[in-house]
């Protein structure tokens, strides 16, 4: 009986760091996201809303965001699926 | 290392072609290579998978603006960077195994351009941005061939779509963007490009065996 009531109260902890774990991997390694973000910034550089300096910086934050997050991906093929 | 491989930028009619710009990797030659009715627009490179930095695109898309200005040239499909062959053979082994797509290609976008439009919100700005969308497409619809619509990748884009555009109706494409930007100037940037050759109305899949 005791083991019963425990598992009852241990399971929707455990349930909810299995997906507050797979949001973050989601987030970590949205692959399409970045490279929405690195459009934007290209787009607010084209229409002159970010100086040169800022967008070369961005860019080459988010090109190495991209890098890590497929490399990532690719690591965990086959266990990690991005749901937008 | 030797420039012994060949960078393609698209396929024209068969045409000579001889450039005096920069292509990709900064390449000083470009020529084109023919296959019976086509030529492909090529440059020498020494590398299979050259980099797409900014200058390498830029250029890619320069060369295509160029052969597209040319009075001899009323077509191009334009092959999407990256595509490189390792010499000649391959080359027009895939201009010949597609030789048929490739041809009807040419004909159906004979005698057009593509022009692109992004329509982007100014911040803190509250628009009816389907409104605007459908306003905007029923005023370009009459003086362009076909719409593709491309995603909103940023929150401040009301609208980003292609149009390909027959060169005779450039004029009034040009007049009905001026029509738009008066219109919604206040709350919106307008960002008109082109002309390019037809990216988003080519759909063509090339085996290629480089």
């Amino acid at each position: 009986m005791t083991f019963v009531l425990d598992d009852l109260l241990i399971k929707p902890w455990v349930s909810l760091v299995k997906v507050l774990r797979s949001t973050a991997i989601e987030e970590a390694y949205d692959v399409e996201a970045i490279h929405d973000e690195i459009k934007e910034n290209q787009l607010l550089y084209e229409i002159g809303e970010r100086p040169r300096e800022e967008y070369e910086q961005r860019r080459a934050d988010l090109e190495l965001e991209l890098e890590v997050a497929e490399k990532a991906r690719e690591n965990l093929s086959g266990r990690v699926e991005v749901k937008r | 290392m030797a420039n012994d491989h060949l960078y393609t930028y698209g396929v024209i009619e068969q045409t000579d072609v001889e450039l005096d710009i920069d292509g990709v990797d900064r390449a000083e030659r470009l020529y084109t290579v023919d296959y019976r009715t086509l030529s492909a627009v090529v440059s020498d490179i020494d590398t299979l998978e050259p980099d797409e930095t900014d200058e390498n695109i830029r250029a890619h898309d320069e060369v295509l603006q160029t052969v597209m200005e040319r009075g001899d040239v009323s077509a191009v499909v334009p092959m999407r960077f990256g595509m490189v062959f390792k010499s000649v053979r391959p080359l027009k082994n895939v201009l010949r195994s597609s030789r048929s797509v490739l041809s009807k290609t040419l004909r159906d976008i004979d005698g057009t351009i593509e022009l692109g439009l992004k329509l982007v919100a100014e911040e803190d700005v509250t628009l009816d941005r389907e409104a605007i969308r459908e306003d905007v497409s029923d005023r370009l619809d009459g003086v362009s061939l076909e719409e593709s619509e491309n995603g909103l990748f940023s929150d401040r884009l009301v609208l980003n779509c292609s149009y390909l555009v027959s060169r005779d109706d450039r004029e009034d494409f040009d007049a009905a963007i001026a029509e738009i930007e008066s219109t919604y100037g206040d709350s919106l940037i307008v960002q008109y490009t082109g002309p390019w050759a037809p990216y988003n109305f080519v759909d063509i899949e090339i085996g290629v065996d480089r």
